[in-house]
């Protein structure tokens, strides 16, 4: 599949990434996610909306592995997916959540560097005996987190208790945290809830910014304005399953798409409408590469 | 109190206030050199004119702290420099005179209790009663000090060091002088100076600056700690009954921080902790020269408590890896039926109920004494002109059993692994989420603690010369449980003083022996009520069980940061 | 003894052992349904129960000359009420003290503290009942009033004999199972119980007063702990400060067979344990099927359950992870 550049956006035609074929989750009556199939390229962001209870969460929930599908096959690089969280964190997809889970208790830079618990190797032995392996790593993991905290902009943060941040800072904590498992698709589940416009355009800066290290980002957003500005294609979910797919000023002004968020008050859609041609809001970052 | 003396009161009053808590102290000093008891048999015999007994010397301390923190504000704020808003003294004054005044009163119930009526309690008993409760009475007239701030001085790293091998040194001293009292009376008075001496330092703010002098040289600390505790024997005049005490607090607290891997760090309940611990003892006696012995393999001791650890870490193995997958509610229930079953499959493996290994409810008495490389545990030896005796040399061999699961416990904590155990404790889905394993992690610190108890099993063995099914009931998992409990989950201090405290009340309170599962059961709802994280906390614990108090979140962050360098690798854990 | 007559034999045995653990595992059943918390003192209330209907019958002046009519219908009924009362008492003090203020914390503070309240109640009636004037000490074991017409009498049916203390048992967990069917789907507490075990949150905005469905929830657990107290007194004829630690025990691995949270399966896997362990004992060949293996037979049982089927026999409450 040929990428478009949406948005002024332009994409490298990556090389298939995540492939979703056919997912269907079913909780005893309930069909929550109904035959869905999508495809992420590297190097892409992909946007993933629908009104609430659309089965979003609970797709991104079969995606990573909290859940096992009823039927259908999720694909990662090519390989199928094994149903274990730990996996798919494994084979290169990491996550965060819509409530943010951090690690409450512990440091910014702790909850970081469990993040890098699977792309390190120190061992109980290791450990107690203090070998070089331990010291090795931790020195390596200390400076990596560190890094990661100032890419995601939480300079100086790294030893206060993550419930001491502020909300917006917990989101880029679980942030980093995901990017500490070195990941090639990042998945972001409404990563600007309760966020203020101001913190929303951070957000969408730390996006392109995770997407030009070559990250590909699929990310489930309610804030219509936000996703059509950010992502080069956008798939919109109703009641479990795609009722369209495609690049974001398609799907904006989809007849069908409008339908579906009736009930959100109607003046909100045409104002997401003209967001990509207002680049201004978010400056240069992603056009950079236009 | 606070709301019945208006603070401009307390402005106003403060320095009659001063002078009378000064001669409420007078009073307590003066009082130790008039007898406090008509007769001879209570206490240590307080019943001299000008002859102090010890644990009246030892009472005395705490008026003279009363004196010096009242009188020395008197020479004026400049004079005391920096230290003038460093110490608490006014708050640590009224503490020190309510832990004095609570000395004395437990000490004269004693006498008349011993002596069978107040009337033998003499004036200098009463003189001391008066005098404590009129410091109390003035020092509740002065106005509240602010927080210590003695933590934040700076300070010479030399005085750091001398303060902590002072502090060790006064410890041993303590403890040879407890562990000496014989009489529960003589014990209880002394335990109530020793926590009023302990509240009032903490008031003072010495203990936050001893943590940071701690935390600052953490090898001076252990090591101070270790020569210590080594040097106990000496003190002892070659006496081996309280090093039978101290070498079976020893086993106590070996299985205790072997449980504190599981309970504390990672979260999870195990009740049949014991269980691990016999399952050492047995493997131990099983191939132990023992004429009872049924397995005619005898390899060194240094083999069999290999042997002994991995039996009993398979035995989790066994135990954990079907169970770890479910909730944790389960683990705990599991963990009881499995101690269930260790117990009576060791009661049933003799011979006629199943083959023999361990003769039944007898068990192998007759195991022998335990030999290292030439070095006869069983004897008595004389180092240094001391007779070191059976008791004292088991000691020694537990402390380095000890050692080991301390060095295991902390730089397991401190690393890759402990990062782990703490981010499932918080929120296992998380963590899966971020490629933590956790079923492996939590298998790790279930065989891991399952062989450290099976180490120590192993030398308790040894040292009880019997091992029988009915020493590892249900009720030792709930005692080892309830010291990891008192003494604070997840840290070492704390388990190590929860062990002494609940091995050594009993022992030294003989009246108290029959309530003791009644209390310790009392204890556990209390504990989890009111100080859930034990009385040394671990940071992190304390926020876990106080998760809607904002303030000890900004408070504790500090403390993380600054007492512990927790993110500098090398700061932490030992080198080996 | 022919081999039919020997298994019919070990069934009556089972089915009257397991309604024992039946009524013991509602408690722990219905109580983790609504809190999500093992109550590990819950052996401990069916020791109390025990102990209750026997400090009745002390204050009754130790009656023994009733007649077996009177006996069943007066007396009997009089020891369930005290041991009911005494049971329920405990209970519903130690949900107030040791457990609601808990109900935030960590799950490791509650269960810490339920075996705090365990190991309370065994040495508190250790040493404290004996205390009480006029009564036996409960170091050790106590005799328990034998009821005419129960304790003692049996009947043959066949090849097999039936206790009557069995057959109080099994009918004691029919009727009771009834009466609790009854309560929970009929009445406005039962409803509201059923309501909170599924959703607490949602129940407390519909109005619900979730503390006294909490309490209802020990409450109905202890009643049923004490019926199988004396059911205990009179099947063994003495009672124990220890007992509840073994029953209780055996009572949750029932209940976890049965799937936990779920009370009907709560009494199948009391019968389905209590059979199992009879006929482990009558049919495991060599030196392991003896009696002294029973209590391993029945833990081993528990956890292969946990091992191939976690949600029980019936299912249990499932509670979503994500």
């Amino acid at each position: 599949m040929t990428q478009v550049a949406t948005g002024g956006h332009h994409v490298d035609s990556g090389t298939l990434l995540l492939q979703a074929s056919n997912v269907t989750m079913r909780f005893g009556g309930l069909t929550a996610v109904n035959d869905v199939s999508l495809n992420v390229h590297a190097g892409e962001i992909f946007g993933l909306i629908g009104p609430n209870g659309a089965g979003k969460t609970t797709f991104f929930n079969c995606l990573t592995g909290l859940y096992k599908p009823t039927s259908g096959e999720v694909r990662f690089a090519g390989e199928v997916l094994p149903p274990q969280p730990r996996l798919v964190v494994r084979a290169g997809m990491a996550r965060t959540f819509q409530n943010i889970r951090l690690f409450h208790n512990m440091t910014a830079i702790e909850n970081v560097m469990v993040g890098m618990y699977g792309r390190t190797k120190t061992n109980a032995i290791d450990a107690i005996f203090r070998l070089p392996r331990h010291r090795r790593e931790e020195l390596a993991s200390t400076e990596r987190a560190r890094e990661l905290l100032d890419f995601v902009g939480l300079v100086g943060a790294s030893d206060m208790l993550s419930r001491n941040l502020p909300y917006g800072d917990q989101r880029r904590l679980e942030i980093a945290r995901a990017l500490a498992t070195d990941p090639k698709l990042l998945l972001l589940d409404e990563p600007t809830a309760g966020m203020n416009p101001q913190e929303t355009r951070q957000a969408e800066e730390l996006i392109f910014k995770i997407r030009d290290l070559g990250l590909a980002v699929l990310v489930i957003e309610h804030d219509m304005r936000f996703i059509f500005n950010l992502c080069d294609r956008v798939a919109c979910l109703v009641r479990g399953a795609v009722l369209v797919e495609g690049p974001g000023n398609v799907v904006q002004n989809d007849p069908r798409v409008i339908e579906a968020y009736i009930g959100t008050p109607p003046e909100e859609l045409p104002e997401a409408g003209p967001a990509p041609e207002q680049p201004a809001a978010n400056p240069g970052e992603g056009n950079a590469d236009a | 109190m606070r709301a019945i003396i208006s603070d401009e009161t307390k402005v106003r009053l403060r320095y009659p206030a001063r002078a009378v808590g000064i001669l409420g102290a007078v009073l307590m000093i003066a009082s130790i050199m008039m007898p406090w008891a008509y007769g001879h048999e209570a206490l240590d015999d307080m019943g001299f004119y000008g002859a102090p007994s010890p644990l009246q010397v030892f009472f005395v301390i705490l008026p003279v702290i009363v004196l010096l923190l009242l009188a020395a504000p008197l020479v004026g704020k400049p004079r005391l420099g920096k230290f003038a808003r460093a110490l608490a003294w006014n708050t640590s004054a009224k503490t020190a005179s309510i832990a004095a005044t609570a000395t004395v009163a437990v000490a004269l119930i004693d006498i008349a209790i011993e002596l069978e009526g107040l009337v033998n309690v003499e004036v200098g008993g009463w003189l001391a009663l008066v005098g404590g409760i009129v410091a109390i009475a003035a020092t509740l007239f002065l106005p509240d000090s602010p927080e210590p701030t003695l933590d934040r001085m700076k300070s010479p790293n030399w005085l750091q060091i001398l303060a902590i091998v002072v502090l060790m040194g006064m410890l041993l001293f303590t403890a040879a002088f407890a562990l000496s009292l014989d009489k529960a009376g003589q014990f209880l008075m002394f335990a109530a100076f020793l926590v009023g001496v302990v509240l009032v330092l903490r008031q003072v703010g010495v203990f936050a600056w001893l943590g940071l002098a701690a935390a600052n040289n953490n090898r001076v600390l252990v090591l101070s700690a270790f020569i210590v505790a080594f040097a106990f024997p000496f003190t002892q005049n070659g006496s081996d009954a309280n090093m039978s005490i101290a070498s079976q607090v020893l086993i106590f607290a070996a299985a205790a921080l072997g449980l504190n891997i599981v309970v504390g760090l990672v979260g999870l309940l195990d009740l049949g902790y014991i269980a691990f611990l016999g399952a050492g003892a047995f493997t131990a006696a099983v191939l132990s020269d023992s004429a009872f012995a049924t397995v005619n393999f005898k390899p060194p001791f240094i083999i069999t408590v290999l042997i002994a650890g991995v039996v009993s870490s398979l035995l989790g193995l066994l135990i954990g890896a079907p169970t770890l997958r479910v909730s944790g509610d389960y683990l705990a229930i599991v963990t009881l039926a499995f101690g269930e079953i260790f117990r009576i499959t060791m009661n049933n493996l003799d011979g006629t109920d199943g083959p023999n290994l361990t003769n039944g409810p007898n068990g192998i008495p007759g195991i022998p004494d335990l030999n290292i490389f030439g070095y006869d545990l069983g004897a008595v030896h004389d180092i240094l002109g001391i007779e070191i005796g059976r008791f004292a040399n088991y000691y020694w061999l537990m402390l380095i059993v000890i050692a080991v699961i301390i060095v295991v416990f902390m730089n397991l904590n401190y690393s890759r692994i402990g990062r782990g155990w703490v981010a499932i404790r918080e929120d296992e889905l998380a963590a899966e989420a971020m490629g933590v394993n956790a079923f492996a992690l939590k298998l790790l610190a279930f065989a891991g603690g399952a062989f450290l108890a099976g180490v120590a099993g192993s030398v308790k063995a040894h040292m009880d010369t019997s091992v029988t099914p009915d020493q590892y009931v249900f009720l030792e998992s709930a005692f080892l449980l309830a010291a990891v409990v008192l003494g604070g989950m997840g840290t070492v201090m704390g388990v190590l003083i929860g062990a002494t405290i609940l091995k050594l009340l009993p022992e030294k309170l003989r009246f108290f022996s029959d309530y003791r599962l009644l209390v310790f059961g009392l204890l556990m709802v209390f504990m989890m009520r009111f100080r859930p994280e034990g009385i040394i906390a671990d940071e992190r614990r304390q926020l876990e069980f106080h998760a809607e108090d904002e303030e000890l979140a900004e408070e504790l962050e500090e403390e993380l940061i600054t007492h512990h360098g927790h993110l500098n690798p090398e700061r932490k854990g030992f080198d080996l | 003894m022919d081999l039919l007559d020997l298994f019919l034999q070990q069934l009556i045995n089972g089915l009257s052992l397991g309604s024992l653990y039946a009524l013991i595992a509602v408690g722990y059943t219905v109580v983790y349904g609504i809190v999500q918390l093992i109550n590990f003192a819950h052996g401990e209330i069916f020791m109390i129960g025990a102990f209750g209907a026997y400090a009745t019958w002390m204050l009754m002046g130790q009656p023994t000359d009733w007649n077996a009519p009177m006996s069943i219908l007066v007396l009997l009924p009089v020891l369930i009420i005290g041991g009911v009362a005494a049971s329920v008492t405990v209970a519903l003090l130690t949900e107030r003290y040791a457990y609601r203020p808990l109900r935030n914390a960590p799950r490791l503070a509650p269960l810490i503290s339920a075996i705090g309240v365990s190991v309370f109640l065994q040495e508190a009636v250790r040493l404290f009942y004996g205390e009480i004037p006029g009564f036996p000490t409960a170091k050790s074991a106590i005799p328990f009033p034998s009821i005419p017409g129960i304790s003692g009498s049996a009947f043959q049916f066949g090849g097999v004999t039936v206790q009557m203390t069995a057959v109080f048992t099994v009918g004691a967990l029919a009727v009771c199972t009834v009466f609790l069917w009854f309560f929970v789907n009929r009445t406005k507490t039962g409803r509201a119980m059923i309501a909170t075990s599924q959703d607490p949150d949602t129940a407390r905005l519909m109005g619900i007063n979730v503390d006294k469905v909490i309490m209802a929830a020990f409450a109905v657990g202890a009643a049923l702990a004490a019926i199988a107290g004396v059911a205990h007194g009179l099947r063994y004829s003495n009672i124990d400060f220890r007992m509840g630690f073994l029953a209780g025990l055996k009572a949750f691995t029932a209940a976890v067979l049965g799937g936990i949270g779920n009370i009907n399966g709560a009494v199948v896997g009391g019968l389905v344990l209590g059979v199992v362990e009879a006929m482990a004992t009558t049919f495991i060949p060599g030196q392991f099927g003896s009696a002294a293996w029973k209590d391993v037979w029945a833990f081993v049982l528990l956890i292969l359950v946990l091992v191939f089927r976690p949600q029980g026999l019936l299912g249990a409450k499932v509670v979503d992870r994500a």
